[in-house]
């Protein structure tokens, strides 16, 4: 298993970047999630690490070997496809054997090798099908397979559970996680899924418009979002982000826009600041009306099981168990713990964390 | 204490149960014929000019044929036919031109068959990198001989086959009489023909590469397959069915592109010696002016195409890898 480095890896396609300027360093062991939106370049940058598309700029390394212009088939990292793209004019068994079949091993020790895999998988059975004859979740294992029966420095996964249905999804994530903890590999994982990237990632690196957003574990990411895209991409429904102004009042610091008014909880005095405030839906609590907090007027609330979700004209949503207790067309008051405010600047939409100038205090 | 049952939940009325219980019933009764027929005719109605067309100028003949084939006639509308039964057909199983026409067919066939796979999968898998403006002008110029009309082909290489003055023996350095002796003749018809489909196999080869998805070749290499274990093992297993078709069409129908040229260069000779199946029917017809020769003649290749169709097709079947 090996470690991969990234370094200022770009790639245009025309005068289209879509890949700009990455450095990564993924350790050995690791299982990095690539996330973000569709067309962030999230699958380029994978290409890229694979050898299947050459970058226009930046240099890549596995473990101490640099592998910038090594082609595919010299790079020790294997593939899991979208597409799975299982061969398919050949068994599964031969799809499996594939990558020692090209390292020209003997035939006995591959017939070995592609039982122990298979075996592991449960494909025991399905080993002289042709993949036609394989339902979604068994093609997904056999790709799987097909990269673990060699053992690579490393597994590349282009959303690998994109084809899934939902019940087969939350079964195979459970399973490459455990596969992970078991096998200790270096992975790289592309999703645009959020809780795939939540439940298995080791770090997420958040893409957007083929810059890093983010780099972080799944909980810095989700708890500190580095920016308003960071924030809004991770939970569900998404955190509510409203335009306010920081002001000082009786020598603390609050938050204030029409019909808002949220205390920072940070005894200081500066001058008036612009600032875009981040609150995660199930952070917000209802109170009586008429106290401080953001008044609102509930528009809809939805019902989802365990959980509801109120939505306000403000664009604000309110996530708690269920019931909440308000119907459409009710006033409410939200009110929200000061350490669970996020503040962004209002150009940048970069964090905003709060830096006492003598004396150092927790935001 | 309270006294009390649990009593089971009714599941949601079915709307089957509901129309049995009297509900009023959504289904209108039963359309008037009139009404029936004009529901189900406008696909036949589609159908019709095509089933028609092919009627008149394809089955129809056919069965022509067949009749014609158990009559001796020569042709003259004036002359009546008489009533042979099979006689014509042991006439014909009797020459022993048939036989001999039979293998120059095998032969055209195989000469035939590098220049629609062997070439066009060489120059497809070598040009598949070509991109843009370039792809355009190199498909117009492998393609053009497939537009050049085979009669006017064949006259241009009358003149480039000439034996003292073509430009064929002069760049090769040789003097032969290619048209007029016996082996090259039979060469030379097989090339030109060859010239003249290789560009129409070119396109299909690679509508048939472009259709293969790029993820088996990209997943192949990161398996760590060389370019050509990729050609070999990957790309050329699932062009199988595109090959196949090529190998269908040539076995079906290079006799047929041979013709016109035949007609132009040789005639059939010299000795007969580019004689084939399809020349020699046409001989028996339009020069022995024997149609119940020919017709039984056309009977038989069209039972024996049948039946390397048939089969082919079974291969063909076989080799096709369903793509999803």
């Amino acid at each position: 298993m090996s470690r991969i480095q990234l370094q200022g890896l770009t790639r245009r396609f025309g005068a289209v970047t879509a890949v700009d300027d990455i450095g990564l360093d993924v350790a050995d062991g690791e299982f990095l999630v690539l996330l973000g939106p569709s067309g962030c370049g999230k699958s380029t940058l994978l290409r890229m690490i694979a050898g299947l598309l050459p970058p226009s700029e930046g240099r890549l390394w596995l473990d101490d070997t640099e592998i910038t212009h090594l082609p595919p088939q010299r790079r020790d990292v294997a593939m899991v496809f979208q597409s799975y793209a299982l061969y398919p004019h050949l068994s599964v068994a031969r799809n499996i054997g594939f990558p020692l079949r090209t390292r020209k091993r003997p035939r006995a020790e591959i017939k070995a090798k592609v039982a122990e895999v298979a075996a592991t998988l449960g494909l025991t059975d399905l080993l002289d099908r042709k993949p036609r004859e394989l339902s979604g979740g068994q093609r997904q294992r056999v790709a799987l397979g097909r990269a673990l029966v060699r053992d690579p420095g490393a597994f590349l996964m282009d959303e690998p559970l994109s084809n899934l249905d939902a019940k087969l999804r939350a079964g195979t994530r459970a399973e490459i996680a455990g596969l992970h903890r078991r096998l200790r590999a270096t992975t790289v994982y592309v999703t645009h899924d959020q809780v795939e990237a939540m439940t298995m990632a080791t770090r997420i690196a958040l893409l957007n418009e083929g810059r890093l957003e983010q780099l972080g574990t799944p909980s810095e990411v989700y708890d500190a979002p580095a920016s308003v895209f960071a924030a809004t991409f991770l939970g569900s429904p998404a955190m509510n982000v409203v335009d306010t102004t920081v002001r000082a009042v009786d020598g603390t610091l609050v938050a204030e826009a029409e019909g808002l008014r949220l205390s920072l909880g940070i005894d200081a005095d500066i001058p008036d600041r612009p600032v875009r405030l981040g609150v995660r839906p199930e952070h917000l609590t209802l109170t009586s009306a008429g106290g401080q907090g953001i008044r609102a007027v509930v528009t809809a609330v939805e019902n989802l099981g365990s959980e509801e979700v109120a939505h306000c004209d403000t664009g604000v949503s309110v996530r708690g168990p269920r019931p909440l207790g308000v119907v459409p067309g009710e006033a409410v008051t939200l009110s929200a713990r000061p350490e669970h405010l996020h503040l962004f600047d209002h150009d940048s939409g970069r964090r905003l964390a709060w830096q006492a100038a003598s004396v150092p205090q927790p935001v | 204490m309270v006294s009390g049952a649990f009593v089971e939940v009714a599941p949601p009325v079915r709307s089957r149960e509901a129309r049995a219980a009297g509900m009023p019933d959504t289904v209108p009764a039963s359309p008037a014929l009139w009404q029936r027929v004009r529901r189900i005719a406008p696909p036949y109605l589609y159908l019709l000019p095509a089933v028609v067309l092919l009627v008149v100028w394809t089955y129809q003949p056919l069965a022509q044929t067949f009749v014609l084939s158990t009559y001796s006639w020569n042709l003259v509308p004036s002359t009546p036919m008489v009533d042979v039964g099979l006689g014509n057909y042991e006439r014909l199983l009797s020459t022993p031109e048939l036989g001999r026409s039979v293998w120059r067919t095998v032969v055209v066939i195989l000469g035939i068959l590098p220049f629609t796979v062997g070439i066009p999968v060489a120059v497809a898998l070598l040009t598949r990198r070509v991109r843009g403006r370039a792809q355009g002008v190199y498909r117009a110029l492998v393609f053009a001989p497939m537009l050049v009309a085979p009669v006017a082909g064949a006259a241009v290489w009358q003149w480039l086959l000439d034996p003292s003055a073509g430009a064929v023996n002069r760049v090769l350095g040789t003097d032969v009489n290619w048209l007029n002796t016996a082996g090259t003749a039979q060469l030379s018809i097989i090339v030109i023909t060859g010239w003249h489909v290789v560009g129409f196999a070119v396109l299909v080869v690679t509508a048939g590469l472009a259709g293969i998805n790029p993820d088996y070749a990209a997943a192949a290499q990161v398996d760590g397959a060389s370019r050509s274990q990729v050609t070999r093992w990957i790309t050329l297993p699932l062009l199988s069915p595109t090959l196949a078709f090529l190998v269908l069409m040539t076995v079906l129908l290079s006799a047929q592109w041979t013709f016109p040229l035949i007609d132009t260069l040789t005639q059939g000779g010299p000795v007969g010696s580019t004689t084939n199946l399809y020349y020699l029917l046409w001989e028996y017809g339009f020069r022995s002016h024997d149609a119940g020769l020919a017709a039984a003649a056309g009977v038989l290749f069209f039972l024996g195409f049948i039946v390397v169709a048939a089969l082919l097709t079974r291969l063909a079947e076989r080799l096709s890898h369903h793509d999803d």
